[in-house]
């Protein structure tokens, strides 16, 4: 048998050894169905879901009764609007933030930067509403953890450096969106795990194990190409720290 | 091997296929068969995969191990090593502890293609040359829940991954052939019985399993239980060795050797002088021995305790094997190698170490510095559009386009939807899809070679595939037409006018099959006619149907046929047009096999002979070969198809996401290799279900 099976694709002279490892690995494109699926609906894109699971013929979940209140609520908190974001995550179960303090904090935490953002955006802007919130809202938690009275402490510097066109790194992550997407996304976590379902998309932890196994691969002198680019252009650089302008790239539409 | 050779001459001699039949079987005679073996080959099996029974237990201690080995199992390449030419796909098990582990799973791939391979032998070798066999070949195969075609093929598809790499089995037994001379192995080769005289001061007797401890599985772990500790004496070592330490010492006093003793509790590696260590142990206890191939320690266990670790000075280098030793007569000890449950908890121990290095790989997040949602967000858009979900896509760009206004000035160019240009091809693509998985390659074939002509010409083994699946398809539709006529249960009420305009309109939805049988025979008409009459080897040369490729006229036409046709059904219809159907089929086969009678492709012999081997068969879907039919053989030709599409527009034939998952199992291959962290992850099982 092993003799009429046995046909080594024939490689090109310049191709790594370990790309011709990579190409024969056979991915099922259920698997990859699957995944795609399990983030549209953890992360909450409900029209990408339904559409996809038409058009792939597969199952939508059946927990995804949370996903349309998940929506509105991520887009609360990007908008920045935390007030309807908490009444609608206490809506679902005030569970969730009750139990979580630190998720509760991070919340009030992006309400004060937006707080402070506005009253800083205009000459006339008052610092009042501010102060009041961040001694009756924030002052009482952060003096049950150092943690929290660090991040109140630096989110209230901002009070004097904003408006600046020259942050501190550390005042800057602030006030970027990003911020407002990593809370979103946590406060998502928290009400997907409430649910008894995985909290986490399995795409990011499928990511990083993607990332951790090349560091850890290199680590080990495995023999690797010296860049392993997917060919992602926008995230292309990212991923492999020190690409650059390998010819191996794939082509991307 | 044999078997196919005879297809290709089938394939491409014959003229008929009423001949095929015997030229098939006779095919089965293997070349190397010899009488010598048979008995082995022809005992009937009744064993499920993890019972052994007293019989067959009998039979392969009596045939032993050391014996040569018969020249089938030879055929199987390295195989042979992890073959014992008894049958022992009966004793085949997997411990607790490695269930749903990657290398756990390449071993059970291995076995499941040795014991096809097996079968496939075993049939020919028990149908009657000459005597016309879907019976007895098949009733041979009955016994196989799956189906055993399926999987040799499958098997046979992916050839390089079994033969480049040989997957290392775990220890299952006591070897017979690496041992002291006067140690007797029993019970199926895991009760080790010293039989000889006492042993002076420094000199034992000792076995080693049959295979290393694997550094793929990340630990390791066995126990054996002291059956009898001989008269007065308690001299017994249990550990591990290398190949090649001398065996009439006990364990633990040899380089490359570690033991835990039960005489004193003390642990030995590689030297006399032993360091104290946990309890002595005798008759009855359990002892548990365990590597971890990631931090390169050992450790035991008593009676399902942890003895904390015992080793830390392993050689990445060197195999280990299971050891045992003992010095006084009649001492006895029997091994569990995961054939039983263990006493200690092994499974949570790896468990934790799983849970250890997910956390880690989480935690990884931290130093990473691009934005992992961006990231996300960009490889799941390019994954719809390169696959084209078209709808999917958009909806996607949409509500993460929603979603970046909220975030308000962050210009994120990941979620920008690619053009209209793209949306056609995507539309295109997404038809020929639909239509493959439907089973109607003519209309996909005609799609294809009106939007991307290139394609076929460029790759002839996708047009030849979807030639073959076509022939497939009719096969089916002939064996679905049978299987109403004698199915025993009348011919389904002939669907009125309406129902079966509806029916037909939407016929590409795979549910409607049985009632628009009629429709595809129409169709099977129409489309062959043109083949008859135009096809001239070249599909391309085809002038691609003149009339309007809109579906829904097409659909008009199928209508019109499908009515004709319902006018007077009856059973006589049925069976006239159960004659017409395969009559055309055949017809269809003899074209196929002309048009590539020359091709000298081993893929293509073999595709000819799997596909041509289904017209012998009355009752396809009753026999082996019946996996051929499944419509989920439609999927593969459909992706490739469809990659073979993007390739031609200049893309890559898979989505980066794919990509980047072919790239983790690959990098998580690596850092299994030798025992490292990758061994505890089976990507598939952990990451992607």
């Amino acid at each position: 048998m092993s003799s009429s099976t046995v046909s080594v694709s024939v490689a090109t002279p310049t191709q790594h050894s370990f790309q011709r490892k990579v190409d024969e690995i056979k991915v099922s494109k259920s698997d990859i169905n699957f995944v795609i699926m399990d983030y549209l609906v953890s992360e909450g894109y409900p029209r990408a879901a339904e559409n996809f699971a038409k058009e792939a013929n597969i199952q939508l979940p059946l927990e995804e009764e949370s996903i349309q209140t998940r929506v509105e609520i991520r887009g609360a908190i990007h908008a920045g609007d935390i007030d309807t974001a908490i009444n609608k995550i206490n809506d679902l179960n005030p569970q969730i933030l009750d139990t979580d303090p630190a998720l509760h904090f991070a919340l009030l935490r992006v309400q004060l930067i937006e707080l402070i953002r506005n009253c800083t955006s205009s000459a006339t802007g008052d610092i009042t509403p501010v102060l009041n919130f961040a001694s009756s809202q924030l002052a009482p938690r952060a003096a049950t953890n150092p943690e929290f009275l660090k991040d109140l402490e630096l989110a209230m510097t901002l009070l004097i450096f904003l408006p600046s066109e020259k942050l501190e790194p550390e005042l800057e992550e602030l006030i970027k969106p990003s911020l407002r997407r990593e809370v979103a996304s946590k406060v998502s976590e928290a009400i997907l795990t409430s649910m008894g379902t995985r909290g986490e998309a399995r795409m990011r932890q499928l990511i990083r194990l993607r990332l951790w196994a090349e560091a850890k691969a290199r680590e080990a002198e495995k023999e690797l190409p010296p860049t392993l680019p997917l060919g992602l252009q926008t995230a292309d650089d990212a991923i492999t720290s020190h690409a650059n302008g390998n010819g191996e790239d794939i082509m991307v539409q | 091997m044999s078997r196919r050779s005879s297809y290709a001459q089938v394939a491409s001699g014959g003229n008929s296929h009423t001949n095929s039949v015997p030229a098939r079987l006779g095919g089965f005679s293997h070349p190397s068969s010899s009488g010598a073996h048979s008995h082995a080959i022809a005992h009937p099996r009744h064993h499920s995969r993890t019972h052994d029974d007293g019989q067959h237990n009998a039979m392969s201690t009596s045939l032993g191990r050391s014996g040569p080995l018969p020249s089938y199992s030879s055929q199987f390449g390295y195989l042979k090593d992890y073959t014992r030419h008894d049958g022992s796909e009966s004793t085949f098990f997997v411990p607790s502890y490695l269930r749903g582990s990657k290398h756990a799973e390449k071993l059970e791939e291995v076995h499941r293609a040795r014991m096809a391979a097996q079968r496939e032998y075993r049939s020919a070798h028990s149908s009657n040359a000459g005597s016309l066999s879907t019976s007895s070949s098949s009733a041979n195969l009955y016994k196989m829940p799956s189906s055993h075609r399926g999987m040799t093929h499958e098997i046979v598809e992916r050839p390089p991954a079994l033969a480049e790499e040989p997957i290392a089995p775990w220890p299952t037994r006591w070897n017979e052939t690496d041992k002291f001379p006067q140690m007797e192995v029993e019970e199926n080769g895991r009760l080790a019985k010293f039989a000889g005289a006492q042993k002076s001061h420094d000199e034992a007797a000792s076995i080693r399993a049959d295979y290393p401890m694997p550094r793929q599985c990340g630990i390791y772990y066995y126990e054996v239980t002291v059956v009898s500790k001989g008269k007065d004496g308690r001299m017994i070592g249990v550990g591990f060795s290398g190949p090649k330490v001398s065996l009439n010492r006990i364990p633990g006093w040899e380089p490359d050797s570690y033991a835990y003793h039960g005489d004193d509790g003390q642990c030995f590696s590689n030297t006399t002088s032993g360091k104290p260590y946990g309890p002595k142990f005798g008759t009855l206890d359990v002892i548990g021995c365990g590597i971890n191939f990631r931090t390169n320690t050992a450790f035991f266990t008593k009676n399902g305790h942890y003895l904390d670790t015992a080793f830390r000075d392993l050689k990445p280098g060197v195999q280990y094997y299971p050891t045992v030793g003992m010095k006084k007569q009649n001492e006895m000890l029997k091994a569990n190698f995961g054939q039983e449950p263990f006493a200690f908890d092994i499974d949570k121990m790896v468990q934790d170490e799983k849970a250890a290095i997910q956390a880690e790989i989480t935690r990884f997040k931290e130093s990473v510095t691009f934005n992992e949602s961006d990231m996300i967000q960009s490889l799941v858009a390019q994954y719809l559009a390169h696959d084209g979900y078209v709808e999917s896509a958009r909806a996607f760009a949409e509500e993460t386009s929603a979603e970046s206004r909220a975030l308000a000035n962050e210009g994120s160019a990941s979620s920008a939807y690619i053009g209209t240009e793209e949306d056609i091809h995507a539309i295109n693509r997404q038809k020929i899809r639909a239509a493959i998985l439907d089973g109607d390659i003519d209309k996909a074939l005609k799609h294809t070679n009106t939007h991307y002509a290139n394609v076929l010409r460029d790759n002839e083994n996708i047009y030849f595939k979807l030639r073959c699946r076509k022939f497939i398809e009719m096969i089916r539709q002939c064996s679905e037409l049978n299987a109403q006529r004698y199915g025993g249960n009348s011919i389904p009420t002939p669907p009125s006018k309406r129902s079966t305009t509806t029916a037909i309109h939407t016929n590409n939805s795979t549910a409607t099959k049985r009632s628009s049988t009629a429709t595809e025979e129409y169709d099977f008409e129409m489309e062959l006619d043109e083949q008859l009459g135009v096809h001239n080897g070249a599909p391309w040369d085809t002038p691609a149907d003149e009339e309007d490729e809109d579906d829904d006229e097409e659909d008009e036409d199928e209508e019109d046929g499908a009515d004709r046709e319902e006018e007077d059904d009856d059973e006589d219809e049925t069976e006239a047009q159960a004659r017409e159907m395969t009559a055309r089929m055949l017809q269809y086969g003899m074209e196929l096999r002309s048009e590539f009678a020359n091709d000298q492709r081993r893929e293509v012999k073999k595709a000819l002979e799997d596909t041509f081997a289904l017209v012998a068969y009355e009752n396809v879907r009753e026999s082996s070969l019946a996996p051929l039919l499944d419509p989920a053989g439609r999927v593969p030709v459909a992706e490739e198809l469809n990659g073979a599409i993007l390739v031609s527009l200049g893309k890559s034939s898979s989505a980066v996401l794919e990509r980047l998952v072919q790239q983790t199992e690959a990098l998580v291959n690596e850092l299994a290799e030798d025992g490292g962290s990758g061994a505890f992850i089976n990507v598939r099982r952990d990451f992607l279900q």
